[in-house]
């Protein structure tokens, strides 16, 4: 049955509009989504970080705005607030629309500078604003971001940048080119000073900017979805003559291409940078004594006999439920955040590295992550690091050593990626210079094998202070198979190979490859991992008594001898 | 004054709307999503305006497209049913901000009354008896013995960060309450990582018995008597009554003069809902205040006579209450079944589709609201409500009878419903015997 136009409808009774009190919606009420087009509470986006309800888009905000967003409640004094652009070419009717800017805007450039705090931590806070000229670099925005650096070098602050631009400033020729000079300068100076400097990437953040001070952040996060790359899509398309793929040049695709730490929703930033400047702002913590004492009082229990064949360890650290490295991560330490990429080319999921707390103390922690399901596995390439893994490590080290936060490596891959790509990219390289900068790294390194420790693959990762390794876990030059396919050309006599390769824990101790071994429950899965956890904190707290005070030529000296010996 | 309406809403209670206004001259404006458009409140309205897609959050809970609607078509009055933005209290100020009359309660009225903390302190302010329990969390057993003696036993203890029956425990007696107090600590420790507990007087067997309100501008507040609720699945009301058997004259005067209390307190204003829980030995304990027409409305309407959609808009147009508290008279008794597209055979699941054919009961005593007609398809998108079956009759036992016999004459083919679910409540003794609380449902399918 079909109703239209089947009822009757309201018998109309006179009606009197009284007065002029008519519905109507007040201005300001509501407003439209510039990205979706859809009518939105105008106060919800208001009382949603600016983030449309409708579409989740990103509105962009100015940065007085930012500011209020970021900083804690009055801690923000503003710098350099006077510095205005003064023409340097004389470009026509340049000084009229800077006036009228400056009027509109309430700022006198494109940054705001000075200092806050950001949940109790201080920090020197520049915001770009995108209102004024597309927040595009002039010399009044070099000079104020540089002036901004310098201070805090001076006054041993960490930087804060919320970095939005469409580049270089037109209007001020090459002056504004060498403000990307001048900035990253100021910045190198600021970093060999060992001091932090975070950089947020917003919707748009382009040319000249993201060719300097935006892209040299030692930690680089940005807003979903944000708009970021050196030529705008327009020249690219215009330039090659095609179309651009979906989500090209989107902080997703820098993501997974390893330009960017992180993407960071904007009701977690504040949260998230707070917690970053805390880590990088406390001092180290000295052990706290009881653990050291627990330590001692476990003393070398630790060495085991042997459990089984040498095979059979093979087996045991190959299993599909043994723990992985994220286990370890979120089962020692506090507090992990995730860092990626390398800054080169990817984001390898088969490593995952960041920074954490173990007993309150900052590290960095960095694992070959095998995955828990196969889909994970897939994703992670079952624990093969290609060259960008090992990069992604080496920059996390770097970074470690310029921040003197201890290095601890989770190592459990059945080796390095073999693969077209990976060659094409340099998988030998990228290993070489691991064993290369590890060997010297002026931080303390502890590697802990918890599965298979592949070869070369292995390797990059554990050019440490001390290598322990888990009861059943297995250190070797390759697979058994591939050993007894090379020396007896018969992968099936892999059982056999394992036991002459001596590739066990309890044979890498003797043959003094390692410092200690760990010891395993039976059926080691993630259920029962918190006994081999329990006594890894132990050793951990030992490790970090002995290392962590120890002079850098002492440190480095003994790494080197350790290897020297071999 | 009010001179057009637009019905936020959808189903039976927009087609309820639609009615009520018609009958007062008013002109009506559906809403609909893009699901809803061949929709009995589509077709019913004199205008009908398409505001979406059909998942609610983009058509029906879009306060922006509700918005625009009313100010297009030029209606002065929301009215929002039951669900959606009824009780949305960001939606009534919007009206407000926007000069258009939101049929039911202030905004402040609403925002305080969701907050559960808030309508507790709002009430218990006003002397209206509330479920005692600890207000502060507690870890130490020995402290809490002692409050659980002060609360009165049975208590229940929960798990401040609890949840899913995790950290619970219920004890009769002190001896009881030692141990169960550290066995749900130890569960909460375990499950949460935290063993902070909460401790509240365990309602046992109770009653759900809730007070229709009609309050005007002016302060006059009257209270139309009570529904008992206690035949629920899973916290979904399937048959409400009116009265209630387990009230006598004394009791109704005392929780209707609680209810009225607690809906002054609040500043309450048009048709709203005290909800209580109701021990055997007559103990009663606010729960909450709904601020909005209920479901069951129905049933109250005909034992009292009063229109109570009508009485929201006239209280909603400034008008005074039509009625005193003398005025209101209960009469006869009557109840309601809520038919839905859902399958019993299946854990309830719902059974959305085209309605092939249909026939529905009639006669002296027996309404219905409802949405649905023959050929209509039902939309899987929504609530499965199809239909309310009303009846009304000299005493209980004929309401059953009555109900009874509608229920076996309803015919809705090309979908599963609940209405062989009913009729066997309809005959269960301890039913018929108004042997009832709210855990009756659980017994029964057990069983």
């Amino acid at each position: 049955m079909k109703l239209q136009n089947m009822f009757k409808k309201t018998n109309r009774r006179n009606r009197v509009i009284q007065g002029n009190a008519r519905p109507e919606v007040p201005e300001g009420l509501l407003r439209k989504c510039n990205k979706c087009g859809a009518a939105i509470i105008a106060d919800e986006v208001r009382e949603g970080n600016y983030i449309c309800p409708k579409c989740q888009g990103y509105f962009r905000v100015h940065a007085r705005r930012r500011i209020e967003m970021m900083a804690d409640t009055d801690t923000f004094e503003e710098w350099d607030a006077h510095l205005a652009s003064c023409n340097p070419l004389d470009f026509k009717d340049y000084d009229e629309k800077i006036k009228a800017l400056q009027e509109k805007t309430g700022l006198t450039e494109a940054v705001v500078t000075g200092k806050a705090k950001i949940d109790g931590q201080p920090v020197a806070l520049g915001v770009c604003d995108g209102r004024f000229l597309m927040a595009s670099m002039g010399e009044a925005v070099g000079e104020k971001i540089t002036r901004a650096v310098e201070r805090a070098t001076k006054e041993r602050l960490p930087v804060l940048l919320f970095a939005c631009s469409g580049g270089a400033r037109m209007q001020e020729g090459m002056i504004s080119l060498m403000q990307m000079a001048k900035t990253s300068a100021a910045l190198k100076r600021h970093s060999d000073a060992g001091l932090l400097y975070i950089s947020v990437l917003t919707d748009p953040t382009t040319g000249g900017v993201t060719a300097s001070f935006a892209m040299l952040g030692d930690i680089i996060l940005a807003e979903p979805n944000a708009l970021i790359g050196f030529a705008g899509p327009r020249v690219i398309e215009q330039t090659i003559g095609e179309k651009l793929p979906k989500g090209f040049q989107r902080s997703e695709f820098l993501l997974e291409h390893g330009f960017i730490d992180g993407i960071v929703r904007r009701e977690e930033q504040k949260e998230i940078l707070g917690r970053i400047l805390k880590m990088h702002g406390s001092p180290m913590k000295t052990v706290c004594e009881g653990s050291a004492a627990a330590h001692k009082a476990a003393g070398e229990t630790t060495v085991r006999k042997k459990a089984g064949s040498a095979w059979e360890s093979v087996q045991i650290s190959r299993k599909k439920d043994r723990p992985v490295g994220g286990d370890y991560i979120s089962h020692l330490f506090t507090d992990f955040i995730e860092l990626h990429g390398d800054r080169y080319y990817k984001d390898d999921k088969a490593v995952v590295g960041g920074l954490a707390y173990f007993q309150g103390t900052p590290v960095t922690v960095v694992a070959q992550a095998k995955g828990k399901s196969t889909k994970e596995n897939v994703e992670r390439n079952f624990g093969m690091p290609s060259p960008d893994g090992y990069r992604k490590a080496l920059r996390l080290m770097k970074q470690a050593e310029k921040f003197h936060r201890p290095v601890i490596c989770f190592v459990d891959t059945p080796g390095a990626f073999c693969g077209l790509e990976a060659e094409e990219r340099g998988q030998g390289e990228a290993i070489a210079k691991n064993l290369f900068e590890l060997s010297a790294l002026k931080t303390p390194i502890l590697s802990v094998v918890i599965g298979e420790g592949g070869s070369g693959g292995a390797l990059a990762m554990a050019v440490a202070d001390e290598v322990w390794m888990l009861e059943n876990s297995v250190y070797s030059i390759l697979s058994p198979e591939g050993f007894a396919s090379i020396l007896w050309k018969d992968s099936k006599r892999a059982d056999e190979a394992a036991e002459v390769m001596k590739l066990t824990a309890s044979d890498l101790k003797e043959l003094r490859m390692i410092e200690k071994i760990i010891p395993e429950p039976e059926d080691f899965t993630e259920e029962n991992m918190d006994v081999v956890c329990k006594e890894l904190e132990f050793l951990l707290a030992g490790f970090q008594e002995k290392y962590w005070g120890m002079e850098v030529e002492e440190l480095t000296e003994r790494r080197y001898q350790r290897f020297r010996k071999m | 004054m009010i001179g057009k309406v637009l019905i936020a809403n959808r189903g039976e209670i927009a087609v309820r709307i639609i009615r009520a206004c018609r009958e007062m001259g008013i002109e009506t404006v559906a809403v609909f999503s893009e699901a809803d458009r061949e929709a009995l409140h589509t077709q019913l309205a004199d205008e009908a305006i398409c505001i979406g897609p059909a998942p609610s959050p983009q058509s029906y809970l879009s306060m922006e497209q509700i918005i625009s609607a009313t100010v297009t078509s030029g209606a002065d009055a929301i009215h929002p049913g039951f669900g959606f933005l009824s009780e949305n209290s960001r939606f009534a100020e919007l009206c407000e901000q926007c000069n258009i009359t939101f049929i039911g309660p202030r905004s402040d009225v609403i925002r305080r009354l969701g907050n559960k903390q808030e309508a507790r302190n709002t009430v218990m302010a006003a002397g209206v008896p509330v479920v005692p329990g600890s207000r502060e969390p507690l870890t130490d057993p020995e402290a809490a013995a002692k409050i659980a003696e002060r609360i009165g036993y049975p208590v229940i203890v929960k798990a401040a960060l609890g949840g899913g029956g995790k950290g619970m425990r219920v004890a009769q007696s002190p001896e009881e309450f030692a141990a169960g107090f550290q066995t749900a600590q130890k569960e909460a420790q375990m499950a949460f990582g935290d063993g902070t507990m909460y401790l509240e007087h365990y309602v046992e067997h109770p009653r759900h018995i809730e007070f229709q309100i009609l309050a005007d501008q002016y302060g006059n507040t009257i209270h139309l008597g009570e529904r008992d609720c206690s035949v629920q699945r899973n916290h979904q009301k399937m048959i409400e009554e009116a009265p209630s058997k387990a009230l006598s004259e004394e009791l109704r005067g005392k929780m209707g003069d609680a209810a009225v209390r607690a809906a002054k307190a609040a500043g309450y204003t048009n048709a709203g809902t005290v909800e209580f829980l109701l021990e055997k030995n007559g103990k009663f304990y606010f729960m909450e205040m709904n601020t909005r027409i209920q479901v069951e409305h129905p049933v109250t309407e005909w034992v009292t006579g009063i229109d109570l959609v009508k009485e929201q808009i006239r209280i909603a147009d400034g008008k005074h209450l039509s009625y005193t508290q003398q005025d209101v008279q209960i009469t006869g008794h009557a109840i309601e079944c809520r038919i839905n597209a859902e399958d019993p055979s299946h854990n309830f699941r719902p059974s959305p589709g085209r309605i092939t054919d249909m026939y529905l009961p009639g006669g002296k005593g027996v309404r219905i609201d409802s949405a649905i007609y023959s050929g209509y398809t039902v939309p899987p998108y929504y609530d499965s409500m199809l239909a309310k079956l009303i009846v009304h009759a000299k005493n209980r036992k004929e309401a059953i009878r009555k109900m009874r016999n509608a229920l076996g004459e309803v015919i809705i083919e090309g979908i599963h419903t609940n209405v062989d679910y009913q009729y066997e409540i309809l005959n269960h003794p301890d039913f018929v015997a108004g042997d009832i609380d709210i855990e009756f449902i659980g017994k029964m399918s057990r069983r």
